[in-house]
């Protein structure tokens, strides 16, 4: 009988360990730098129009992101050229942007416009479109209710 | 036999016959939004899936919490734990998914790094580390020790990601439901669809969770009975180099 | 239907991830199943 020791297989290093352990790494990192995206982005996502040069943080000398919404008959389109008035709290403020906004972008909507105010008008490089967490279904009548209350 | 059992079974088809049912009412019967037109059937799936996640998560915690107190059933409290986690984190990921569909059509972009959005996907990130931190460790009693501290404090998070419409200012809307008014924002049937959807999701949720926490079970067993399997193998051996000297 | 190809990727991605899940795990389970003898199974 042969009793001498076996020698051990050799131990599987391989995927099966390895790859928990590199996810694991990944993902503290993605962890880590989604805390600096987010601290570097300012934590509130926007001013409002009556804040900018008022509010720490809302400086009118450097880039920022404001929240507002469209005024009624505010809104211009001409040559890809998109042009309108946002309010807030009874301050108004003319936005220029070059381009077509995204979204369900319409008079009387709130909207967050990215941009440098410059001579009064934020020329805006970007508008997001801030719904409201309201959900109605669509017909003629709720149309029209809708864009009277938005504005009124 | 598998992990199946005659519950499971009833849970699959009712879950089968609920998503249907959410299905059709989310293409056919509810009528568009006022402001956002179809891109609110959307809706029907990016919410269940995310309040659905947070209860996987919530559900992970209360199970460490068993398995670090009850020291004679740690496994069993452990492998629900890994098990809803792993289902949380696909619902969170599709979670996440589609709000970034959802986000292009009403908002206008995929993403931004705004308070939810941002807690959102540092919660999913954090369930992926917990994932795969379980899956370091071979010895089951070590896992279940180590992912169970882990899972107590992740599940902090939670608060934070679905306040952060109210504590932050958030381009993601506040809530229409669960908020802090109490105020319901949605008519009738898209309601009625809405929390359709969240008896599915929880549905899917549970087949899945004790599918899953039986899996790692039978995968656990294996590595036992083969372990058993090649002692007595060594030992027949032996037994058998010994008769026949 | 407008955004028909947003509206029903969300949904096929979401149905789908979760009905590969549930496939894969089936799968996995009679692979194993058939390696553990029924009396370690507590749900049998």
């Amino acid at each position: 009988m042969d009793l001498t020791p076996r020698s051990a297989p050799e131990p599987k290093r391989s995927s099966r360990r390895v790859l928990p352990i590199v996810v694991a790494v990944l993902a503290s990192v993605a962890g880590l730098a989604i805390v600096v995206m987010f601290l570097t982005s300012s934590i509130d996502y926007y001013c409002n129009v009556d804040e900018v040069g008022v509010r720490e943080g809302c400086d009118d000398t450097r880039r920022v992101r404001v929240q507002g919404s469209v005024d009624e008959g505010s809104l211009q389109s001409r040559a890809g050229n998109t042009s309108f008035v946002m309010s807030f709290n009874g301050v108004s403020l003319p936005v220029d942007y070059e381009g077509e906004p995204g979204g369900v972008f319409q008079e009387c909507i709130p909207v967050v416009a990215h941009g440098r105010i410059v001579d009064g008008v934020l020329m805006a490089t970007r508008i997001e479109v801030r719904h409201s967490n309201e959900y109605e279904a669509e017909n003629a009548d709720r149309l029209e209710e809708a864009e009277k209350s938005a504005c009124s | 036999m598998t992990t199946g059992t005659a519950a499971t079974r009833v849970l699959g088809v009712l879950a089968i016959i609920t998503t249907a049912w959410v299905v059709v009412s989310a293409f056919f019967l509810t009528p568009a939004d006022v402001v956002q037109g179809d891109s609110v059937r959307i809706m029907y799936a990016h919410v269940p899936t995310a309040w659905i996640a947070y209860l996987a998560f919530v559900t992970t915690a209360v199970a460490s919490g068993f398995s670090l107190v009850r020291k004679h059933r740690t496994l069993g409290f452990d492998r629900v734990a890994g098990a809803s986690a792993e289902v949380g984190v696909l619902f969170m990921a599709m979670t996440l998914i589609t709000g970034s569909l959802w986000g292009r059509i009403t908002w206008g972009t995929f993403w931004q790094w705004d308070p939810r959005l941002t807690t959102t996907l540092f919660l999913f990130v954090t369930y992926v580390g917990y994932l795969a931190i379980r899956r370091v460790d071979v010895d089951p009693v070590r896992r279940a020790r180590r992912s169970s501290v882990i899972a107590l404090l992740a599940v902090l998070e939670i608060p934070l990601v679905h306040f952060s419409v109210v504590l932050w200012r958030s381009l993601h809307q506040e809530a229409s439901v669960l908020n802090t008014d109490g105020d319901v924002r949605l008519d009738g049937l898209m309601l009625f669809t809405l929390f359709s959807g969240v008896v599915a999701f929880t549905l899917m949720f549970v087949w899945l969770v004790m599918h899953r926490q039986r899996l790692t079970a039978l995968s656990d067993l294996e590595r036992v009975v083969g372990l058993d399997a090649a002692i007595s193998a060594r030992r027949a051996e032996g037994v058998s180099g010994i008769h026949a000297t | 239907m407008k955004d028909l190809g947003f509206i029903l990727a969300s949904w096929v991605m979401t149905l789908g991830s979760i009905g590969v899940l549930a496939l894969v795990t089936l799968r996995r389970a009679r692979e194993l199943s058939s390696r553990v003898p029924d009396e370690h199974k507590p749900w049998v």
